[in-house]
């Protein structure tokens, strides 16, 4: 297998007031194409912060952060949004849907990035609705829906432009056990089908376990362990 | 008594929010604010002019005017009719027997605008022997009456204030003569303060009427001796002329320029009114969205929906009075006094001051508290049905 | 989808609130659009008023009157193409509430001149030169009074009196009717022969109201209004000559200053629809503080969401501006249908005014929600720290 993306010798600080926190410091980490990685530990250990990294919406305050040979550390804003738009799908706790727009739209929004005419673009979303069993639901809105069917469109959103790489935020957080079973399940299975290398940040044990790999985070060091 | 007490308790705390949401309130004030300062700024101009007019005039004052001339502009009196109008009943007579009748020229000559340096119409009133006895409230404030069969003029208070080139010792010409001031008068703020006067036998001859008048003034023994006049004037063929009490001549003028400026007011203070409205409802609507978690946490302490209510519209409602007042006070304090003048409908110039009365700020406080109450009642509504729950979802 | 139909889905996100915003812009542009029309009425008071066009008043006061012989010594002056003259009636139709607009004028060279404001069939016009009684109407007064060609009317005047019938009323033959030949044309008035009215009142014969003129060329406008003051300097009837478009516009500066009133209300009217929609629109972006992140995430380049922002807030001062301007367009129409008041319109420059103004308040008060958005940093927005 070969590196999706690895984080060299990695520092994030904050100064807030006339302290410096550090959140991590000379950290390393390397994640290959079509690993399942849970991250797991305890609030305030850097966790989300290590996910907005990798996601290229945060920087490091030194460091390298590689991506399939390009150096995210190098790029500006505007080629680092370039580059989530084609390589990156996002997943957050709260789903994080446009309000305004029904599901089909939502799941259409990143494609407005691409070319795509809107043909092609219908029949992606479509698609994507498929996968996550929604099809029906294309036209109704955020509010109309469950939890479980909000985030079921987000991961249609965060797959429909056919990214490389999921960043799930606390996924299931916001879900009841049996819901959170099925999104993870889901999650497992655009793993295993579809090749996509997911990196999940979560509280829970047990969505931990649906994971290829569970990295341990405490007071910005990783603790590695195999999951069973 | 204790939904009473939850009232004042809701309404503290609402009040005391208040400015956390600064700039939102203040866009509402400043709307309601504005709109109450067009429509006062109109009805103020409207009820100055109104109050000119209305205030001029006597009931014991007579005035004929050539029948169906309308305006004193276009009537013509001959000197054998004044004659006449001197045999008249019920007309007040002097001490020596004589009729207290004054034969009247009325000439419009140009003046400048001291405001805009642009020509207006004036009007230049020859004036008999006893034409001022035959105004009640005259007063000379500077200088004096002109003397008979003289080039003198005399000069409104009004006129002064707005037009140029006729302060006390000043020569003006006019038309083809050469005319100096030596008088200003005042009559209580009535119309003939926009005028000039001057010796009518020397208007006479200077604008070349020969011995003709436009219109013929007396002193009435009582206000209901008009009738007398009515009757002497109708049966006499040699009169054909119209007779108003002069209160009434006045009066008949005004209606067309007030209600022309009350027609342009209210309908542009309306509309902007709407404008302010939905500014209003914006404010109050997010004033309850970001109440929402304190007026839940109320609810779950045990208040009840009303107070939220009471205190979302009492919040309105100060809004929109403060606008209100300031509205009002805006125009007080800068507009009202103010002194300007419009075309009559005799075609010359009325000096007038914009009147701010106290009816007329109540209307403009009214408008501002209805623009408050419709602006407040639905958001209201929306924060005494407020569920207790949603307050708590998605912190 | 695309960016528009986003932007339109985020400006009605809140309907209430949109409606509201929307309420209050048409109502501003309502107002601008029908005080904007009522300037241009004013503006254009007197018809076309040519630019070659100059009028001669007695220098005391135009009410005052001129010897009718001033007319022929004004034709002899270097640079008059022709001139008339035209006496103002102060005519009434039965009741003296009944304003009719009256002037006996000097028919032929009058007609000449004013043939840019008025059409006259040719056949009506050889009837006019020929009927010492007839009476031109405008359209506008025809229609008013339902007359037409060949009515007998009689027209009072509240000024002068008929010497043969001791009344103030004059017996006419309307013989044509006065069409617009341009907009702005005032097609409520009527004219008469002016050697019908002078043969016939008691006082004021042989004198004149005013004099129009026409210049062979605007740029003498001047050189001859100067020859004809000071032919008439130190006569018993000095004169006072000027461009009918100044005469026309002192006039209604006589009414008290139209414009200033104008533009302060709309300037209030502004002033208050901009503190409102500016407002709610930066209210409305701070609430979507999180969607724009989240659109950030997504890959939305920062310039891309400033211009969707900018987008909505010009698209809401357009959706709310437009229909306003439509509808002042409108109840102009209606107002100068029933008022008679021509030249009440709203005309390109104003309307081009009122998009510009619009374009304006849509970029004012979008512009600081729109740069914030710009500014907004990703991990603050999603609270992610």
């Amino acid at each position: 297998m070969t590196a999706l993306i690895s984080i060299q010798n990695g520092a994030k600080r904050f100064i807030k007031g006339r302290e410096t926190i550090t959140i991590f410091d000379q950290l390393d980490m390397t994640i290959e194409a079509g690993d399942f990685i849970a991250i797991m530990g305890p609030s305030g250990s850097g966790k989300t912060t290590l996910l907005n990294l990798l996601g290229g919406i945060d920087r490091a305050t030194s460091g390298s952060i590689t991506f399939a040979g390009q150096r995210l550390d190098q790029m500006n804003e505007g080629q680092l949004s370039t580059w989530r738009a084609a390589n990156v799908g996002f997943i957050f706790q709260f789903y994080n849907l446009m309000p305004a727009l029904n599901a089909a739209r939502n799941v259409e929004l990143p494609l407005l990035l691409t070319s795509l005419g809107s043909g092609e673009r219908r029949k992606r979303v479509e698609t994507a609705l498929k996968i996550v069993g929604l099809s029906e639901r294309a036209k109704h809105f955020p509010r109309e829906m469950s939890g479980g069917q909000q985030q079921r469109v987000a991961i249609a959103r965060a797959i429909v432009a056919d990214p490389r790489m999921l960043l799930c935020d606390e996924p299931t957080g916001d879900l009841d056990r049996k819901t959170a079973d099925e999104i993870l399940s889901m999650l497992q299975l655009l793993n295993k089908e579809m090749g996509k290398t997911i990196i999940m940040v979560t509280h829970d044990p047990e969505a931990a376990r649906y994971a290829s790999r569970v990295l341990h985070l405490d007071k910005g060091r990783f603790v590695e362990q195999v999951a069973a | 008594m204790r939904i009473f007490n939850q009232i004042i308790a809701v309404c503290a705390i609402n009040l005391k929010s208040l400015p956390q949401r600064f700039w939102l309130s203040l866009s509402t004030v400043v709307a309601v604010a504005m709109v109450v300062t067009v429509l006062l700024s109109f009805l103020a101009l409207a009820a100055g002019f109104k109050r000119t007019l209305d205030g001029t005039g006597s009931e014991s004052i007579a005035i004929m005017l050539r029948d169906g001339s309308q305006q004193e502009v276009n009537s013509v009196v001959a000197l054998d009719q004044v004659r006449l109008i001197g045999e008249a009943p019920g007309i007040v007579r002097k001490e020596d027997g004589n009729p207290l009748v004054s034969g009247e020229l009325y000439v419009i000559v140009d003046g400048v605008r001291r405001s805009t340096g642009l020509k207006a119409n004036l009007p230049l009133r020859g004036i008999g022997k006893d034409g001022a006895a035959l105004r009640d409230g005259l007063s000379i404030t500077q200088g004096r009456m002109f003397e008979p069969g003289s080039n003198e003029i005399v000069v409104g208070e009004g006129l002064i204030r707005e037009f140029a080139g006729f302060d006390l010792g000043s020569e003006v010409r006019l038309g083809t003569g050469t005319w100096k001031v030596v008088g200003v008068f005042s009559m209580n703020g009535a119309v003939f303060e926009s005028e000039i006067w001057g010796d009518v036998t020397v208007v006479q001859s200077l604008f070349r009427r020969g011995s003709s008048f436009q219109t013929v003034r007396v002193r009435l023994e009582n206000p209901e001796a008009i009738d007398l006049l009515r009757d002497y004037v109708s049966n006499e063929p040699r009169l054909k002329l119209e007779v108003f009490s002069e209160k009434g001549y006045f009066a008949g003028q005004s209606s067309n320029t007030v209600s022309l400026i009350q027609n342009a007011g209210w309908p542009l203070a309306i509309a902007m009114a709407l404008g302010a409205l939905a500014g209003a409802l914006n404010t109050m609507y997010s004033s309850v969205a970001s109440r929402s978690r304190e007026i839940a946490t109320l609810r779950c302490l045990g208040f009840g929906g009303f107070p939220s209510f009471v205190a979302t519209m009492l919040e309105s409602l100060v809004l929109a009075g403060i606008g209100g007042v300031i509205g009002s006070l805006g125009i007080f304090l800068f507009f009202d006094g103010f002194s300007t003048s419009t075309l009559g409908q005799g075609f010359t110039q009325i000096v007038f001051t914009v009147s701010l009365t106290p009816a007329l700020v109540k209307q403009g406080i009214v408008l501002a508290l209805i623009v408050g109450l419709i602006g407040g009642f639905f958001p209201a509504l929306r924060a005494a049905r407020l569920p207790i729950v949603a307050a708590y979802a998605q912190g | 989808m695309t960016d528009f139909s986003l932007i339109l889905a985020n400006l009605f996100s809140r309907k209430l609130r949109a409606a509201l915003m929307l309420v209050a812009i048409f109502f501003a542009f309502l107002i601008f659009g029908v005080l904007a029309g009522v300037q241009n009425g004013f503006n254009n008071i007197g018809g076309s008023a040519g630019e070659n066009r100059l009028v001669t008043i007695n220098k005391i006061n135009f009410t005052q009157p001129m010897p009718i012989a001033y007319i022929e010594r004004i034709r002899s002056v270097e640079g008059v193409a022709r001139a008339s003259f035209a006496n103002w009636f102060g005519g009434y139709f039965q009741e003296g509430k009944n304003q009719v607009v009256t002037f006996a004028v000097d028919p032929e060279f009058y007609l000449d001149i004013y043939a840019t404001d008025y059409r006259l069939k040719p056949e009506d016009r050889a009837a006019f030169m020929a009927d010492r009684t007839g009476l031109l109407v405008g359209a506008k007064l025809a229609e008013r009074w339902g007359w037409k060609v060949g009515d007998r009317i009689p027209l009072s005047s509240n000024i002068y009196t008929n010497r043969n019938t001791g009344k103030q009323t004059w017996d006419f033959t309307i013989v044509g009717i006065l069409e617009p030949a341009q907009e702005n044309a005032d097609t409520s008035v009527a004219f008469f022969h002016y050697a019908y009215f002078n043969e016939s009142v008691s006082f004021g014969k042989d004198t004149v109201g005013w004099i129009v003129i026409e210049t062979t060329d605007k740029a003498l406008n001047t050189d001859v209004s100067k020859r004809i003051d000071a032919m008439f300097a130190n006569s018993p009837a000095e004169t006072a000559t000027d461009t009918e478009k100044a005469f026309n516009q002192a006039f209604v500066g006589q009414l008290g200053n139209i414009t200033l009133i104008v533009t302060l209300v709309v300037g209030a009217a502004f002033a208050t629809i901009l503190m409102i929609v500016g407002n709610t629109m930066a209210m409305a972006v701070r609430e979507r503080t999180k969607e724009i992140g989240v659109m950030k995430t997504l890959g939305f380049p920062s310039a891309r969401i400033f211009k969707m922002v900018l987008g909505e807030s010009l698209l809401l001062a357009l959706l709310g501006g437009l229909p306003a301007l439509a509808a002042a367009a409108l109840l102009l129409e209606m107002m100068r249908a029933s008022v008679g008041f021509p030249g009440l319109a709203l005309t390109l420059d104003f309307t081009a005014l009122g998009i510009v103004i619009m374009v304006a308040l849509g970029l004012l008060t979008g512009i600081v929600p729109a740069w914030n958005a710009l500014r907004l940093n990703i991990v603050t927005a999603l609270g992610r720290q």
